[in-house]
């Protein structure tokens, strides 16, 4: 019989585990894709709830939470959508990750979002990351490495990817290592709003007491990081509040800390899954942007992004009334077979094209030369030191990329030639 | 259907002129990117055209196409181009 004691409300809490909080981030759906191929045959532009498992499964629908009335898989669609920033406004996060947040670019119209955007971007230009690759991201990547590469085996989601995007972003932040692990659980909680509202909320105040305190800091003694930069930047008499400042690095954490592990992930998966192309890239690491970016059309970490429409619209034939939520579904346009061959296989030898997997239009993501950059180095560190490396056979497990709104592998066990 | 492959002899003949609306241009960078020997970004963040790298053309459009906010178009015998 099991008895519930009261000292477990009372007592220690269990240790943070930040996998314990993914499912309810992500949706346990491990591939929405063919759903999405059979609505987009019918119309590019759906309305109404979409359920994502199929009809045929008696399992409720996990994104039902956030309405989405208006739902986009086209390619084209989905890009003419995010180019028309004054008809698909941004505003819509307002309610969503605002709430949270504060004030960020995210939710921002022209001309608001043009003035921030330019006061934010210097820091993430691919010129000025350059210091950090070798002085920090690599040395980041090495450390992580360095505690099972003589094992001969690891989960690569659970020992790296989820270790290193954090503390590199803190650091650019110029953050204290010390708080890298609580950085971690603020993020999940922030971005746990749709499904676990007082978690997001208690999240979202303990970073604002604690980024406000680093933020009259760095005013008083300006130090070499991000936050130093923001408090002073200007751009024709205009200037950052420190409520935008705020909303800002609490929406850096989770762009900088979710997106890159789950991107790295869907890599590294695409490429396990496919030996040969993981030793042609080990042989020609020239290979690697298209070997990205390719993963990035593939699998997205971020699936949809969301927009209102300010006025009547229409989009790929089919009208859009005023008011309007309107989904875009980036995964869906990515594998838009108007557009791409063979949209559901993973082949970085693909022809280059373009993809949406880093949004696009005014909102395009600020960090893209950021996660570019990580993204490669923890490849590259990877292939210079994990000999032979391929998915672990003997691995208790079942690995696949799983999710909805946010999409990345479960797990990635590997084994390797130990050093 | 997908883009067909632009047979590498037509590369070699294009002649293209670059225009960057520097009002439109977010810097978002993603025109470096795609096209490094081609494009920059300023002091200014806004993006800039080098010298047109000899063998780059496929990527110029990659970069016209990935421009976030459409502001680099490419052009022939004063006729916009858009990728084959």
């Amino acid at each position: 019989m099991v008895r519930v004691s009261l000292d477990e409300t009372v007592g220690e809490p269990a240790p943070f585990d930040p996998f314990e909080l993914q499912d309810t981030v992500t949706g346990d759906i491990r591939d929405p894709y063919p759903r999405m191929a059979d609505l987009r045959r019918q119309s590019a532009v759906h309305f109404g709830n979409i359920d994502f498992i199929g009809s045929d499964d008696p399992e409720p629908p996990l994104v039902s939470e956030v309405p989405v009335p208006v739902s986009v898989f086209g390619h084209d669609e989905v890009v003419c959508a995010l180019r028309d920033d004054r008809t698909y406004s941004s505003t819509v996060y307002e309610g969503i990750m605002g709430v949270v947040m504060g004030p960020t670019i995210l939710q921002m119209d022209a001309p608001r979002h043009k003035v921030q955007r330019a006061l934010v971007s210097p820091a993430f230009r691919s010129r000025i990351l350059e210091r950090w690759e070798t002085e920090l991201v690599r040395s980041v990547v090495d450390d992580l490495i360095d505690a099972f590469a003589a094992r001969g085996r690891a989960d690569l989601v659970r020992e790296l990817n989820f270790g290193f995007p954090v503390q590199v972003i803190a650091r650019i932040l110029g953050l204290p290592m010390v708080d890298y692990p609580k950085f971690q659980e603020w993020t999940i909680g922030l971005i746990s709003v749709a499904s676990n509202w007082d978690r997001a909320m208690a999240a979202s105040e303990e970073l604002r007491v604690y980024l406000t305190a680093v933020i009259g800091q760095r005013r008083r003694q300006p130090a070499d990081d991000l936050i130093s930069d923001l408090v002073v930047a200007e751009i024709e008499g205009e200037r950052l509040s420190d409520e935008e400042i705020l909303a800002f690095l609490r929406l850096l954490l989770p762009a900088g800390v979710e997106t890159t592990y789950r991107a790295t992930g869907n890599l590294l998966f695409g490429l396990l899954q496919h030996p040969e192309q993981l030793e042609a890239l080990r042989n020609d690491r020239a290979l690697f942007p298209q070997a990205f970016e390719e993963s990035l059309r593939w699998e997205p970490p971020v699936t949809v992004i969301l927009r209102k429409t300010l006025k009547d619209a229409v989009l790929g034939g089919v009208p859009i009334p005023a008011n309007s939520d309107v989904g875009l579904f980036l995964g869906a346009a990515n594998r838009d077979d108007r557009r791409y061959a063979d949209p559901d296989t993973f082949d970085m030898f693909r022809q280059a094209q373009q993809h949406v997997g880093f949004g696009f239009g005014v909102h395009m993501c600020l960090g893209m030369h950021l996660a570019r950059m990580e993204a490669r180095v923890a490849v590259n560190a990877i292939l210079d030191r994990l000999d032979d490396i391929r998915f672990d056979p003997d691995a208790d497990d079942d690995p696949h990329i799983h999710g909805m709104a946010f999409r990345s592998p479960t797990s990635l066990p590997v084994c390797f030639s130990p050093r | 259907m997908v883009q067909e492959r632009l047979p590498d002899e037509r590369i070699d003949t294009l002649s293209l002129q670059i225009l960057i609306d520097r009002d439109t241009c977010m810097g978002s960078g993603n025109c470096v990117f795609w096209a490094p020997g081609t494009f920059d970004l300023g002091d200014d963040g806004i993006s800039v055209v080098l010298e047109p790298a000899e063998g780059e053309e496929r990527q110029m459009f990659l970069a016209q196409e990935g421009c976030p906010t459409r502001a680099i178009s490419l052009w022939r015998d004063g006729v916009e181009v858009t990728s084959p």
